[in-house]
């Protein structure tokens, strides 16, 4: 009986404690190179994922339609602010059809990293983005480690986790 | 809230997919030969010192000498410069089997002092088909600037008349939106043919100048 509750317990802590994981296994792409793209960001500059090796790079995939999105860039810009000196880069990548749109929600955030915006959705295809919102983290050697779909404050304390091993690397 | 969105799977890009399993198998390769060499070098290592000096002088006797990590270390610099010379030399093997010399067209892109114009994207249409379309990052417009050459398109055409057209996008004089585009024909024969896309300053009218130049063969 005593071992069944212990069996119980471990489980949930597994399911909880893994939460990063277990989210990120039926994701293809994981532990495969990171798609390169170029993109316009808002700001006017043009970015290329490839000159990013070396860095930790966490793209996080956006929309206006999506309202988890909002609370999820604005823990990203604190993320970024704290983690930057540390080699971390933070891109936001709208997926949206509306540039007006996209534009108008990347200025509302007033977030610190470059928001990008992909007209064509030819980044998010090749990132088999699912559903929003959606980050995925690149090690510095140009490799997809970890997704995470969805945004709560559970999942936030778990990519944190995720974001450090990766810096630390 | 959780929004599902469907999006299509990408089709892959064969040319690179090869190099990468190739790369893959390359490291792997250099993984295994580094274990076996690991393996190898605790008996390689000298002799453990006698009973007498101590367990911590026989711990510190099996770890393995200063000569023995470099010989590791030069090992595995010489693995991985193979690996780099593999790797180039798939690199211009499938260069040559997938754009033979006999239809091979090569579009390149330079900037000469470039300082009425900063480019920020080129389109590239042959026979009125896009064929590029290349948005460049700051990093790269500095190393056109420094002189660097870019090959922004490589194919295949047959022989025969062709059309190419280049469209440039970018901020022109007084930080303004600029579109140039510029055009030039040429007859395709039997032999790899070379275009240049070149971007220069018109000092006299202040303005970028755009100019396609027909290196031939």
């Amino acid at each position: 009986m005593l071992s069944k509750s212990w069996g119980g317990v471990l489980a949930l802590a597994l399911l909880f404690g893994n939460g990063v994981t277990t989210l990120a296994a039926d994701y293809p792409l994981r532990a495969h190179a990171a798609p390169d793209f170029a993109l316009r960001a808002f700001n006017g500059d043009n970015v290329r994922l490839s000159e990013h090796r070396g860095e930790v790079v966490l793209l996080s995939f956006w929309s206006s339609r999506c309202s988890s999105c909002r609370g999820q860039l604005e823990a990203l810009n604190r993320t970024f602010l704290t983690y930057r000196s540390a080699g971390l880069q933070v891109y936001g990548i709208s997926v949206e059809g509306s540039e007006a749109l996209a534009r108008g929600f990347a200025h509302a955030r007033h977030v610190a990293f470059p928001m990008l915006f992909d007209p064509e959705e030819q980044v998010s295809r090749s990132y088999e983005v699912d559903s929003l919102p959606m980050i995925v983290l690149v090690d510095r050697n140009g490799t997809i480690r970890d997704i995470q779909r969805d945004f709560t404050a559970r999942d936030q304390a778990l990519y944190l986790r995720e974001l450090r091993g990766l810096l630390n690397e | 809230m959780r929004v599902q969105i469907q999006v299509p799977r990408p089709s892959g890009v064969r040319s690179a997919r090869t190099r990468q399993a190739v790369i893959c198998c390359a490291g792997a390769l250099l993984a295994l030969a580094c274990g076996a060499a690991l393996a190898q070098a605790p008996a390689t290592s000298p002799a453990p010192a006698p009973q007498a000096q101590g367990a911590a002088a026989s711990a510190s006797t099996e770890a393995p000498s200063d000569s023995d990590t470099r010989a590791l270390d030069e090992q595995t610099q010489a693995l991985k410069k193979d690996v780099v010379d593999l790797n180039r030399d798939l690199y211009v093997l499938e260069e040559e089997l997938l754009y033979p010399a006999n239809t091979q067209v090569a579009v390149f892109l330079s900037v000469d002092v470039g300082n009425f114009f900063a480019l920020d994207s080129v389109q590239l249409k042959i026979d009125q088909k896009e064929v590029a379309n290349y948005l460049y990052t700051p990093r790269e417009v500095d190393a056109l600037l420094k002189g660097g050459v870019q090959r922004l398109y490589i194919g295949n055409l047959k022989t025969g008349p062709h059309e190419i057209v280049a469209f440039f996008t970018g901020k022109g004089p007084n930080a303004r939106d600029y579109r140039r585009g510029a055009t030039v024909k040429f007859d395709k024969s039997i032999g790899a043919h070379y275009l240049e896309l070149k971007i220069d300053d018109r000092q006299h009218a202040l303005q970028p100048e755009f100019e396609i130049k027909d290196w031939g063969e």
